[in-house]
C-alpha cells in the first residue's frame, strides 16, 4: 500500500469539491426548492443552536445523542461478549459447533431490525426491547466472525503449541483466541455500524427520544430542517465511533500491523 | 560408539494418505535407528515423503503400519520430548521472542525466574540478545528460524526434529545457519533428524545421512561422515562425497 | 474412516439440536400452554399462519408472495441502480488520483450516515410511494459498491502493473486486463454487503412507511397482536435474504474462476 501523503493539489481538489457541493445545495435551495429543503446555512444553525441550548423535544441535542449512544454501547457489549465466547467455543470444538450451528443458521439471516415488532410483543416498548434488537446485531456479527476465524487458525500454529506439550484447553487460550483476534476486530467493527443502524431504526420505530427519534419526529412535523440536523448529527458520531474503533484496533493488534 | 543408547526406532513404517480416487503411498517400509546425540540427516529429492517421516516421529500423524519408538515409548501424540522446528517457521505471531522461547516451559509451569533464565540463555546461544521483546513481523528470516531453534530448545527435548528449516532462506544466510546449526549443536548436544534436499547441507553437518528414495520413501543409502567438524565445503574428502552421493539421487522429480 | 463415522454423529447432534428446539417450543406452548397465544404462538399455529397466508389476504391486503414481491421489487431495484452507478465510481476514484481528491471529500461526509437515517428525509422528498424507499435502498448499495471497488482495485499489486507496462499495455488494458480482475473478489464482497444492507434498510422502510411488504406485513402484524405472522414474516425474510445472498455467491465463484482462468 502507498503512504498516504497530503499534497496542495489534493487540498485545493477538497476544497473545490466540498465548494462545488454546499454551493449547489446552498442556491439549489433559495428558490422553489428551498420550501421543501433547507440550504447547509440553516441546518448547521439549528445544529449548533440545538446541541447544547436549545431543545428538540424534549431535550438538546448532546442528551439525544447520550440516548442513542447509551443503548449502543448496552446492547453492542453484551452482544459482543456472548459472540466471542460462542464463536470461539464453536470453532473450537466440533461438538459445540454440531449443537449451534444449526440454529444460529436460521437466526443469522434475519436482519435485526425486523426483530423490531416481535420484541415489542415480547418485551414490550421499553429499553429492554431496544438494548436486545442492538445486541441481536452485535452478537451475530461478532459470532459469525469468531467462529469463521477460530476454525481458520493455521493447523501448524496448533501442531507447534502440542509440540511443545500444550493440551487443548491452553490451545484455546493461548493459540485459537490471538489468532482469532484480527477477525473478530474485523466482526466487531461491522457488528458496530451495524447497530448504529439499528438503534435509529429503533427509536424510529418507537421512542421519545434519541437521534431516530429527532429524524422521525422531523417526518412527523414536516420539519426538514431537524431531519438534516439529526442526519449531520448522526453522521458525526458514526464517523467518531468508527475512528474510535481504528485506534483501540491499532493498540490491539499491533502484532498484526503490517497485514492491516 | 557401540554402548550408546538407541533413541529413536522406526520399524516397517508405512503411510498412505487416502486421497480423491484412490490412495497414495508416501512412506514405506521405513526401518531405521538412531543413537542418542546423532545428528541425522534425511536426504532426498523432491517433496517426497521427508516431511511425512518428520510428522510421523513428532506424532502428528500416525502411521498406516509399523510402529515408532522414541526413547522406548511408543509414539502416539506430539510431546515436549520431541521438539520440532518447523519448514514455515510457524512462529506465533502475536508473542515477542521472548513470550515464543518461554511459551514451552509456561506450558509445563516451569516457575518464573528459571523460565526467564532458561529462555535467555537459548536466546544468547542463537545469538539473538537485543531482540527479547520484537514481535516474529519485525524480525528476518534467518532471526526467525533462530528463534525457532530457540522454542524447540527451550523445552530441553531429548530429540530435535527439523524439517528443512532452512529451505525459505537465502544462500547467504542459508550457509550463516548451518555454521550457526553446527556451533549451538556442539555446545548443546542433542540428538537431531534434519531434513533437507540440500547435499552440502546435509554432509556439513550430518553424523550419518540417509538417502530417500522417491516416493514412497524408503532408504536407499546410508552414509556414514566421519570429516572432522568443523567441515570445510571445499576440501577434498567432502567433495568426493558429495559427487559419490550425488550420482546415486533419483533424477526423477 | 473415524473421521467419516464422527462427522455422521455430529450430523446427528446438530439435527437433534433443531428438533430439540422445535419440541420445546410445541410441549411448552402447544401442549403446556405456558404463554397466551397473543405473546408466543405455538409452533402448528406459526406452521398453519404460513400455510394459510400462501393464499389468504387478510388481515393486510395481500398474501404472502405478493408482499414478497413488492419487497423484493423495490430491493432489487434500488440496489442495481446503486451497484450499476457504485461499482464505476469506486474504480475510477481508485485509478484516477483526480477523481479521488474530487470526489473522495463529498462521499466521506456521506458515508457516516446508515442508509436507513435517510428514510424520513426521502419520505417527506418522494412521499411514501416507492420511489422513497427505493432511493434508500440505492444509497445503502451505492456507498457499499464504491467503498469495496475502491479498496479492491488499490489491492493491486504494483508488480502486475509493472508487467503490463513491460508489455507495452496502455493505462485503459492495464485497468481492464490487470486492476479490475484483481478486485472482483472485492467488488463481490462490496455487492454481497450492499444486499445484506439493502435488505435490511428496506425492512425497515416498509416498517415505516408501505402498504405492502414483508417489512408492513409484520408491522401491522404486531398492531394487531399476531406473533404468529410476525414470526412467519422474519422468517420469510431470513430465508430470503439467505437466498439472495447464495445466488451472488454463486455468481461470484463462476465470474471469478473466469477471471483466473485468462
Amino acid at each position: 500500500m502507498k503512504k498516504k501523503t497530503f499534497n496542495t493539489a489534493e487540498l485545493i481538489c477538497a476544497v473545490i469539491s466540498l465548494a462545488v457541493f454546499f454551493g449547489i445545495w446552498h442556491l439549489g435551495t433559495r428558490g422553489e426548492l428551498g420550501k421543501l429543503m433547507p440550504g447547509p446555512l440553516p441546518v448547521i444553525e439549528k445544529f449548533l443552536q440545538t446541541l447544547f441550548g436549545g431543545k428538540i423535544g424534549s431535550s438538546t441535542l448532546i442528551v439525544h445523542v447520550a440516548y442513542s449512544l447509551a443503548r449502543v454501547m448496552a446492547g453492542y457489549f453484551i452482544g459482543a461478549a456472548v459472540g466471542i465466547v460462542l464463536g470461539l467455543s464453536m470453532g473450537w470444538s466440533p461438538l459445540i459447533e454440531a449443537i449451534f450451528a444449526p440454529l444460529f443458521r436460521i437466526i443469522r439471516p434475519i436482519p435485526p431490525i425486523a426483530w423490531i415488532p416481535i420484541s415489542i410483543i415480547w418485551i414490550g416498548l421499553g429499553e429492554d426491547a431496544k438494548i436486545f434488537l442492538i445486541f441481536l446485531a452485535s452478537f451475530c456479527y461478532v459470532t459469525q466472525n469468531a467462529w469463521s476465524g477460530a476454525k481458520n487458525v493455521d493447523p501448524e500454529y496448533m501442531n507447534a503449541a502440542r509440540m511443545l506439550g500444550a493440551g487443548k484447553s491452553r490451545i484455546l487460550f493461548t493459540v485459537v483466541l490471538p489468532a482469532s483476534i484480527p477477525p473478530i476486530f474485523a466482526g466487531l467493527q461491522v457488528a458496530l455500524s451495524s447497530c448504529w443502524a439499528t438503534v435509529l431504526a429503533a427509536e424510529m420505530v418507537r421512542s421519545s427520544e434519541g437521534l431516530g427519534w429527532i429524524i422521525i419526529a422531523g417526518m412527523n412535523n414536516n420539519d426538514m430542517n431537524q431531519i438534516m440536523t439529526g442526519i449531520l448529527a448522526i453522521g458525526l458520531v458514526g464517523m467518531m465511533l468508527s475512528t474510535i474503533f481504528r485506534k483501540v484496533e491499532a493498540r490491539l493488534c499491533r502484532w498484526n500491523r503490517s497485514e492491516n | 560408539m557401540e554402548q550408546k543408547r538407541k533413541l529413536i526406532e522406526c520399524s516397517n513404517v508405512s503411510k498412505t494418505f487416502q486421497v480423491p480416487g484412490g490412495e497414495n503411498q508416501v512412506v514405506r517400509d521405513f526401518n531405521f535407528v538412531c543413537q542418542e546425540n546423532e545428528f541425522i540427516c534425511l536426504f532426498g529429492p523432491g517433496q517426497c515423503g521427508k516431511t511425512t517421516l518428520i510428522n510421523l516421529i513428532a506424532g502428528f500423524e500416525m502411521p498406516t503400519e509399523g510402529t515408532i519408538m522414541v526413547n522406548g515409548k511408543r509414539v502416539t501424540e506430539p510431546g515436549p520430548e520431541r521438539g520440532v522446528v518447523f519448514q514455515n517457521i510457524t512462529l506465533f505471531p502475536w508473542l515477542t521472542t521472548m513470550g515464543n522461547v518461554e511459551y514451552g516451559m509456561k506450558t509445563a509451569k516451569v516457575p518464573k525466574k528459571e523460565r526467564r533464565e532458561r529462555a535467555q540463555k537459548y536466546i544468547n546461544l542463537v545469538g539473538l540478545q537485543g531482540f527479547e521483546q520484537s514481535y516474529p513481523i519485525q524480525l528476518s528470516g534467518g532471526m526467525k528460524q533462530r528463534v525457532g531453534i530457540a522454542r524447540a530448545y527451550s523445552i530441553e527435548p531429548e530429540v530435535m526434529l527439523m524439517d528443512e528449516p532452512f529451505g525459505a532462506l537465502d544462500a547467504q544466510t542459508r550457509y550463516l545457519m548451518q555454521e550457526e546449526l553446527q556451533r549451538i549443536w556442539q555446545a548443546e548436544k542433542r540428538t537431531v533428524i534434519f531434513v533437507t534436499n540440500n547435499i552440502e547441507e546435509a554432509i556439513y553437518l550430518a553424523d550419518r545421512i540417509l538417502v530417500l528414495s522417491n516416493c514412497p520413501a524408503t532408504i536407499k543409502k546410508e552414509y556414514k561422515i566421519d570429516l572432522p567438524r568443523p567441515r570445510k565445503y571445499t576440501s577434498p574428502e567432502f567433495l568426493a562425497l558429495r559427487k559419490e552421493i550425488t550420482s546415486i539421487v533419483d533424477k526423477t522429480l | 474412516m473415524r473421521t467419516k463415522s464422527k462427522k455422521r454423529i455430529y450430523m446427528a447432534v446438530s439435527c437433534m439440536s433443531v428438533l430439540a428446539v422445535l419440541l420445546m417450543w410445541y410441549l411448552l406452548v402447544d401442549v403446556m400452554e405456558i404463554t397466551k397465544s397473543s405473546v408466543f404462538p405455538g409452533l402448528v399455529k406459526t406452521f398453519d399462519t404460513f400455510l394459510s397466508k400462501l393464499v389468504e389476504t387478510k388481515p393486510d391486503g395481500a398474501t404472502l408472495g405478493q408482499h414478497l414481491l413488492e419487497s423484493l421489487k423495490v430491493c432489487l431495484m434500488g440496489y442495481s441502480i446503486g451497484a450499476i452507478l457504485g461499482i464505476p465510481l469506486g474504480i475510477a476514484m481508485a485509478w484516477n488520483k483526480w477523481c479521488d481528491w474530487l470526489v473522495r471529500p463529498v462521499f466521506d461526509l456521506i458515508r457516516p450516515v446508515p442508509g436507513l437515517a435517510w428514510t424520513p428525509m426521502f419520505i417527506l422528498i418522494f412521499g411514501i410511494g416507492i420511489e422513497a424507499k427505493a432511493m434508500v435502498i440505492f444509497v445503502n448499495s451505492f456507498v457499499a459498491c464504491i467503498l469495496n471497488a475502491y479498496t479492491g482495485i488499490r489491492q493491486t499489486d504494483d508488480l502486475h502493473l509493472w508487467v503490463g507496462d513491460v508489455f507495452g499495455a496502455t493505462e485503459w488494458q492495464k485497468l481492464i486486463k490487470i486492476a479490475i480482475p484483481t478486485a472482483t473478489p472485492m467488488i463481490f464482497t462490496g455487492l454481497r454487503t450492499a444486499l445484506g444492507g439493502s435488505w435490511m434498510a428496506l425492512v425497515a422502510a416498509e416498517m415505516l412507511a408501505a402498504s405492502k411488504g414483508l417489512g408492513y406485513m409484520i408491522q401491522q402484524a404486531r398492531y394487531i397482536s399476531r406473533p404468529d405472522l410476525v414470526i412467519v414474516g422474519m422468517l420469510t425474510i431470513g430465508v430470503v435474504g439467505l437466498i439472495l445472498d447464495t445466488i451472488l455467491h454463486k455468481i461470484e465463484i463462476m465470474v471469478a474462476k473466469g477471471m483466473n482462468a485468462q
